[in-house]
C-alpha cells in the first residue's frame, strides 16, 4: 500500500483585472490601490497606508473604471474592491484633471514654506505638485492661517497650516502605538490635529513615527528642527542597539561631497537623524523613540586615548602591555560585552577560548522610567547582542563575587556597565571601552575601542534573527577595532600559559 | 472625580438601560448636553471625568466638544440668543433682526454683554423657515419676530426695558 | 407653532385632522387608526411580508434621495445572527425644510409606529431616533410619545403580547447639519464627531457599530402605518405611478402663506404656488424657486410652468424635489447675495474631512464675500464653476456636491447679476433679500 502525503493548501482566490490595459491579478478582497501596489503600480496617495485603516479623505487616488455603457465612473482606489474583469484607468484626461483639482485644493491654503520647511526634498506635496499639478494656484485670495509651531509633544512640533488633514498621525496612535493620543478637533477648514488634552502624547514611545508618516512638513522633530537639509544627507543601514529586538534602522549623516569645511568638523561625523528601515521579520515599519535618540547614545564623550594607569600611552604599547599581562595571568577572567557584534564575539572566543573564563554582562540596564517590555517592539534586555554572547559564555551571576574568585589576578573588562570596584584589589585590570568613564583612568591598561557606527557587523536578536549594520563614520587612528584587538591581546597566551 | 459628573452618573446609568450592550461610548453626546445643562458650559474636569466614566479615549470627547456647535467650553451669558441667518430667514428680515438686537444689546454676534446677561450668536437653519424671522433663546423658539415682539421679550428677560 | 394646513385638494394621510394641544397624544392618535397597522403587522404578517408590502407600495425615501424604502429594507439579511438597527433621521437641517418638525410635533406616534413596524420587518431589538439638538417641542413630544408607548405595552419587552421586543433611544444631536447624512448620523450615534464614511461598505451591510443598519427619514416612516393599513394597492392609487403617495412640502421665503402643506404627488406646481400658497408677498412676481432644500437646483418662474410636483417631473424640469423644502424668491432679489448666504451655510457645516469640500467651501464663500463687498474679479465666475465641478462626485458625502449644484444653478440662471456685481462693484438690486422686512428700520444707513 503506497502512502500518499496529503498536503492541505489554502488557495487564495485570484481575480483577473487590468490597469491601463495591462492584465494582472488581484487577491479577492484587495482594493484597487493594494492590488496595484502588489503589481508594482503606484497610484498617487497621501492618506492611504498599507498598514492603517482607510479614511479615503485626500481624494488624490481617484481612478477611472471603464464601463461598457461608455459613461465613465470614477472613485477613490483605496476603498474600491477589485472585481473580476475590472478595467482600471489611472491616467485619463478626466483623472488628470481631477488630480490637478485635488492638488489645487490641497495647496490652496498650504503655506509656501518650502524655503524654510524641514520636509523640503522629501515632501510628497512637492513631488505631487510637480507631477500632478504643475500650475500656479488658481486662487488670488489670501491664504487662511492657523497655528504654527504647536507643540504636539515635547518631541514633535506641529504646523497646522502645512497639515493636509490626512489623519495618518491620528490613525497611527489609534491603531499601532495604541496611545490614542491624537485627534482632529473643529469643523471644516478650521479643523486641527490636536493631542489629547491630558498630554498623553508625551508618553507615547512610538510618537516619532508620525514624523515619517506625515506626507508634508506639518510634523517635525523639535530637536532636529532646521538641523540639516535632507539632500545633504545620506543613510546607512544599521541596527538599533537599544534592546534585544534590534530594529532595522537607517542612520542619516552628511554626504561626503557635502561635508562642511568651515564649521566644527564633528558635524561631518554625527548622526543627523534615525529612521526605521522596513524589516518585516523584526520591526515592520516602526521604531520606538529610543532609536530616534541614538545620537545621544553614540555621541557621548568618547574615549580616544589609550592609557596605562591613567597616563596616556601609545595604542601599540598599551596593547603589548595588556597582552603580556594576559599571557602571564594564572587566573584571568573576562567580563564580556553584550554590545559586541557577532564578529567581535567570534574573534574574542577564538582568541581566548576556554583559556580565559568569560561572563556576559548587561552593559546597559533599563533606565528609571524606561518601558521594560510592550505589545509592539520593546524587549526587556536593553543590549543588542546578549543572545549571541550567551551562546559562547555564561551570564555574569547576580552575585558577581560568585564569578570573580578572590584570587583572580587579571580581569579583562570589555564594554560598559561593570563597576571596577567589584574587582579584588590585587587584580590587574585591562579595560576596553568606547566611552569616557571615571573607571578608565584607574585601569592598569585602558584601550579605547570603536562603536557600531565605525565598523560593519551583525547582531542576533531575541528571536535569533541576524541583521547587519554598516559603518558610516571613519574611526580615529588612536581607537582600536575590538575584533582585531582580541587577536593581539591573546598573542602571549598561546605561549604555554594556562588557567 | 469631581462633583458634577459623579452626581449625574445615576442618570446616565438609567439612560444606559435602553441602549444595547457595548454602546457606552454613545452616551458621550447626551452626557455632555446634561453636563452643560447643569454648569452652563463644559469644564476641563468634566471632560476628564466623563472620559474615565465612559472608558473612551480622551480625544473622542475633545473632538465631540469641538465639533458640535451647541457645546461650549466657556460660560455664556444667562440668555443665549441664537438668530437664524440662513436663506429663508434672511429673506424675511434676519439681517435686520441681528442689527436690531446688536443695537439693543450693544454687542455684535459672537459677543456677550458686559453684565453677563446676553450672548448673541448667528446660527444656521433651525427648521422654522415658515415662521421667519426667528431666534432661539436658551431652549425656546421665538418666531414671527417683529421689533415690538423682540423688545417685549428682552424686557421680559431682563425685567426692565433696554 | 403657526403652521398652516390649508384646504388644498388631494388625498391627505397626515394633515387630515384639526391640530390641537392634545391631538398628538396616544389617546387621540388611537382615534385616528393609531397603532392598528402595528397590530396587523405583529399579529398577521411576517417580517418579510411587511418589507414586501412596503416595497410593493413603491414608497420612496423622503429625506432627499428618493431611494425606494422597500429595496433598502430588503438588503438586510434576516437571520444572519447580527443585530439590525433602524434609525429614524429626524436631524432636519436642510435650509427651507421644516416638515419633519411638524410631523414630530403633531403626529409623533405615527412616526414611532412606523419605526416599530420597520424594526419588526428588520428584526431589530433596538431602534434609534436621531433628532436635531436644537429642537425643543418636537423633542419633548417625541419623548412623551415614547414613554406613552412604553406604558401602553407598545414598546419594551413582549409588545402587545406578541413576543416581539423593542427598545427605542431618542438621541439628540448637538448642532451639526452634516449629521443629517446617514453615515455621519451613525458616527454621531456612536458618540463621536460627525464624519461621514466612504461606501463601500453600505450602511445596510456595516452601519451602526458596524452592524446592518437602515436609516429612514421621519416622513418615510410615517408612511409605513398608512401603507400597512390601506395595503399597497390602495396606497398606490394616491399620487402618480412613479411617485406614489403624498409629499410634505415646507414652503417659505417670499411666499405669501408659508408653512407645511401635504400635497398629493402629481399636483400642479403653479397651482400650489399661486393659489394654495397665495403667490408672492405684496403681489410681486415670482423670480425663481428652490424646489427641495438649498441643495437642489433653482428653477425660474417659467421653468415650473406645467410641471407637476413629483420626482420624475422635477428631474425632467432640471432639478429635484429633494426634501420638499421649497423656497420662493421674488423679483427684485439679489441672487448674488442669496448665493452668498447659501455658501456661508455650507462652509459653516463642512465637516472638514475630505479635501475638495474642506478647502472648496471656504474658497467659494471668500470669493462670494469679496464680490458682495465690491471686490469681484472677472475670473471669479469661472472659478466658482470650477470649484463646483471639482466637488461633483469627488467627495465622501454630498455636502460638497450640493454646494456646487446650488451655486452653479444660480449662476446658470442669473449670470448677468454676477457680472454686473463684479463689473460695477455693487448689486443690480441693492443687495436686497427681502420683500417685506419687519426690521427694515434697523438696516437704515447700513451699506448693502
Amino acid at each position: 500500500m503506497s502512502e500518499t502525503a496529503v498536503v492541505s493548501v489554502t488557495v487564495k482566490k485570484m481575480l483577473d483585472f487590468a490597469i491601463d490595459g495591462v492584465a494582472m491579478q488581484a487577491e479577492d478582497g484587495q482594493t484597487v490601490i493594494e492590488a496595484a501596489r502588489a503589481n508594482g503600480v503606484n497610484i498617487p496617495h497621501f492618506c492611504w497606508h498599507p498598514q492603517l485603516s482607510v479614511p479615503g479623505n485626500c481624494r488624490i487616488c481617484m481612478v477611472e473604471i471603464e464601463q461598457e455603457s461608455g459613461d465613465p465612473w470614477f472613485d477613490i482606489a483605496c476603498n474600491m474592491p477589485v472585481t473580476a474583469g475590472m478595467h482600471v484607468l489611472t491616467n485619463t484626461e478626466m483623472i488628470k484633471t481631477l488630480r490637478q483639482d485635488t492638488m489645487q485644493f490641497i495647496t490652496l491654503n498650504h503655506p509656501v514654506d518650502c524655503g524654510i520647511c524641514n520636509k523640503s526634498g522629501e515632501c510628497m506635496l512637492q513631488d505631487y505638485h510637480y507631477e500632478l499639478n504643475g500650475a500656479a494656484s488658481r486662487s488670488r485670495d489670501p491664504k487662511t492661517h492657523a497655528t504654527k509651531f504647536f507643540p504636539l509633544s515635547d518631541r514633535i512640533m506641529l504646523d497646522n497650516e502645512r497639515c493636509i488633514m490626512c489623519t495618518l498621525c491620528v490613525r497611527f496612535t489609534n491603531e499601532v502605538s495604541g496611545s490614542k493620543a491624537l485627534g482632529a478637533v473643529n469643523r471644516g477648514d478650521h479643523a486641527l490635529i490636536r493631542p489629547a488634552e491630558d498630554a498623553d502624547f508625551n508618553l507615547d514611545v512610538y510618537s516619532d513615527n508620525v514624523i515619517d508618516l506625515c506626507p508634508v512638513g506639518a510634523l517635525l522633530s523639535t530637536e532636529l528642527l532646521d538641523h540639516a537639509r535632507v539632500w545633504y544627507l545620506e543613510s546607512t543601514r544599521s541596527v538599533c542597539p537599544g534592546c534585544e529586538r534590534g530594529c532595522s534602522i537607517d542612520v542619516w549623516h552628511r554626504k561626503h561631497e557635502w561635508k562642511l569645511n568651515a564649521l566644527d568638523p564633528r558635524m561631518n561625523t554625527r548622526i543627523d537623524r534615525v529612521t526605521p528601515h522596513e524589516n518585516p521579520e523584526v520591526n515592520g515599519l516602526w521604531v520606538c523613540n529610543k532609536a530616534r535618540d541614538l545620537a545621544h547614545l553614540f555621541e557621548r564623550p568618547r574615549a580616544e586615548q589609550a592609557m596605562q594607569r591613567g597616563v596616556a600611552a601609545d595604542l601599540a604599547v598599551a596593547t603589548t602591555t595588556a597582552a603580556q599581562l594576559i599571557g602571564a595571568a594564572r587566573k584571568p577572567v573576562a567580563i564580556v560585552s553584550s554590545w559586541g557584534s557577532n564578529e567581535e564575539l567570534s574573534a574574542f572566543h577564538a582568541a581566548f577560548g576556554a583559556k580565559v573564563p568569560g561572563f556576559v554582562k548587561a552593559d546597559h540596564l533599563p533606565l528609571a522610567g524606561e518601558i521594560i517590555e510592550d505589545h509592539l517592539l520593546i524587549k526587556p534586555d536593553k543590549n543588542p547582542n546578549r543572545k549571541a554572547a550567551l551562546a559562547l559564555y555564561p551570564a555574569l551571576p547576580e552575585r558577581v563575587s560568585d564569578a570573580l574568585p578572590a584570587d583572580m589576578d587579571v580581569v579583562l573588562v570589555w564594554g560598559e556597565g561593570f563597576d571596577s570596584a567589584l574587582i579584588p584589589s590585587g587584580a590587574k585590570v585591562i579595560r576596553l571601552c568606547s566611552y569616557a568613564h571615571a573607571d578608565n583612568a584607574g585601569a592598569d591598561v585602558f584601550i579605547p575601542i570603536s562603536v557600531q557606527t565605525e565598523r560593519s557587523g551583525h547582531y542576533t536578536n531575541f528571536a535569533g534573527v541576524v541583521t547587519a549594520f554598516n559603518a558610516c563614520f571613519p574611526v580615529k587612528p588612536s581607537i582600536a577595532h575590538a575584533e582585531a584587538l582580541f587577536a593581539a591581546l591573546s598573542a602571549d597566551i598561546t605561549a604555554g600559559s594556562s588557567a | 472625580m469631581t462633583g458634577l459628573v459623579q452626581r449625574l452618573i445615576p442618570e446616565f446609568e438609567v439612560w444606559k438601560r435602553r441602549y444595547p450592550a457595548g454602546f457606552e461610548g454613545s452616551l458621550s453626546i447626551p452626557a455632555l448636553r446634561r453636563i452643560q445643562e447643569e454648569r452652563g458650559y463644559i469644564a476641563d474636569e468634566d471632560i476628564a471625568d466623563l472620559t474615565a466614566y465612559l472608558g473612551v479615549p480622551r480625544t473622542q470627547i475633545d473632538e465631540v466638544v469641538a465639533f458640535y456647535t451647541q457645546f461650549t467650553r466657556k460660560p455664556l451669558g444667562t440668555h443665549h440668543i441664537q438668530v437664524c441667518h440662513n436663506v429663508s430667514c434672511s429673506m424675511r428680515g434676519a439681517e435686520g433682526l441681528v442689527k436690531h438686537l446688536s443695537a439693543r444689546l450693544g454687542i455684535k454676534p459672537g459677543e456677550t454683554t458686559t453684565d453677563g446677561q446676553f450672548t448673541l450668536t448667528t446660527v444656521e437653519c433651525l427648521a422654522s423657515c415658515g415662521t421667519a424671522p426667528m431666534m432661539m433663546v436658551g431652549d425656546a423658539f421665538f418666531e414671527n419676530l417683529t421689533p415690538a415682539s423682540v423688545d417685549a421679550l428682552l424686557t421680559e428677560l431682563t425685567g426692565s426695558a433696554l | 407653532m403657526s403652521i398652516v394646513a390649508t384646504e388644498l385638494s388631494g388625498t391627505k394621510f397626515f394633515m387630515n385632522f384639526p391640530v390641537t394641544d392634545t391631538s398628538h397624544t396616544l389617546a387621540e392618535y388611537r382615534t385616528r387608526f393609531g397603532y392598528q397597522a402595528l397590530e396587523k403587522a405583529l399579529r398577521e404578517m411576517s417580517p418579510t411580508d411587511v418589507t414586501k408590502e412596503v416595497a410593493a407600495a413603491g414608497l420612496l425615501g423622503h429625506g432627499g434621495a428618493a431611494f425606494p424604502a422597500g429595496r433598502k429594507w430588503g438588503v438586510v439579511k434576516l437571520g444572519d445572527g447580527e443585530p439590525h438597527y433602524v434609525c429614524m433621521n429626524a436631524d432636519e437641517g436642510e435650509p427651507g425644510t421644516f416638515k419633519d418638525r411638524w410631523l414630530m410635533e403633531c403626529v409623533p406616534h405615527m412616526a414611532l409606529e412606523g419605526l416599530i413596524i420597520g424594526s419588526y420587518a428588520l428584526q431589530g431589538r433596538h431602534a434609534f431616533i436621531y433628532i436635531r439638538g436644537e429642537f425643543d417641542l418636537a423633542y419633548r413630544r417625541m419623548a412623551e410619545a415614547i414613554e406613552e408607548a412604553y406604558a401602553a405595552g407598545l414598546l419594551g419587552e413582549n409588545i402587545l403580547g406578541t413576543g416581539y421586543s423593542l427598545d427605542v433611544v431618542l438621541y439628540r444631536g448637538a448642532g451639526s447639519y452634516v449629521c443629517g447624512e446617514a453615515s455621519a448620523m451613525l458616527a454621531s450615534l456612536e458618540g463621536k464627531k460627525g464624519w461621514p464614511r466612504n461606501r463601500p461598505p453600505r450602511l445596510t451591510v456595516k452601519g451602526l457599530y458596524q452592524k446592518p443598519t437602515v436609516v429612514n427619514n421621519v416622513e418615510t416612516l410615517v408612511n409605513v402605518p398608512v401603507i400597512l393599513r390601506l395595503g399597497a394597492v390602495e396606497f398606490k392609487k394616491v399620487g402618480t405611478p412613479k411617485s406614489p403617495g403624498t409629499q410634505m412640502i415646507s414652503i417659505s421665503g417670499h411666499i405669501a402663506k408659508p408653512g407645511v402643506y401635504e400635497v398629493e404627488y402629481g399636483y400642479l406646481w403653479t397651482k400650489f404656488i399661486y393659489e394654495d400658497c397665495g403667490g408672492i408677498q405684496n403681489g410681486k412676481a415670482l423670480k425663481c424657486i428652490i424646489p427641495g432644500g438649498v441643495s437642489t437646483k433653482i428653477l425660474n418662474a417659467s421653468e415650473i410652468e406645467g410641471v407637476t410636483l413629483d420626482h420624475n417631473s422635477a428631474v425632467a424640469a432640471g432639478s429635484q424635489l429633494g426634501s420638499g423644502g421649497m423656497i420662493a424668491v421674488a423679483e427684485g432679489t439679489c441672487m448674488v447675495r442669496l448665493a452668498q448666504v447659501i455658501q456661508r451655510f455650507y462652509h459653516h457645516e463642512s465637516c472638514g474631512q475630505c479635501t475638495p469640500c474642506r478647502e472648496g467651501m471656504g474658497w467659494m464663500e471668500r470669493i462670494l464675500n469679496r464680490i458682495v463687498a465690491g471686490g469681484g474679479r472677472p475670473e471669479d465666475i469661472d472659478r466658482l464653476y470650477q470649484i463646483s465641478q471639482a466637488n461633483d462626485g469627488t467627495t465622501i458625502c454630498s455636502l460638497g456636491d450640493s454646494a456646487g449644484y446650488a451655486c452653479s444653478a444660480i449662476m446658470d440662471h442669473y449670470r448677468e447679476e454676477f457680472e454686473y456685481y463684479i463689473t460695477n462693484g455693487r448689486s443690480m438690486y441693492d443687495g436686497n433679500l427681502t420683500v417685506e422686512d419687519p426690521f427694515a428700520s434697523a438696516l437704515v444707513g447700513v451699506a448693502s
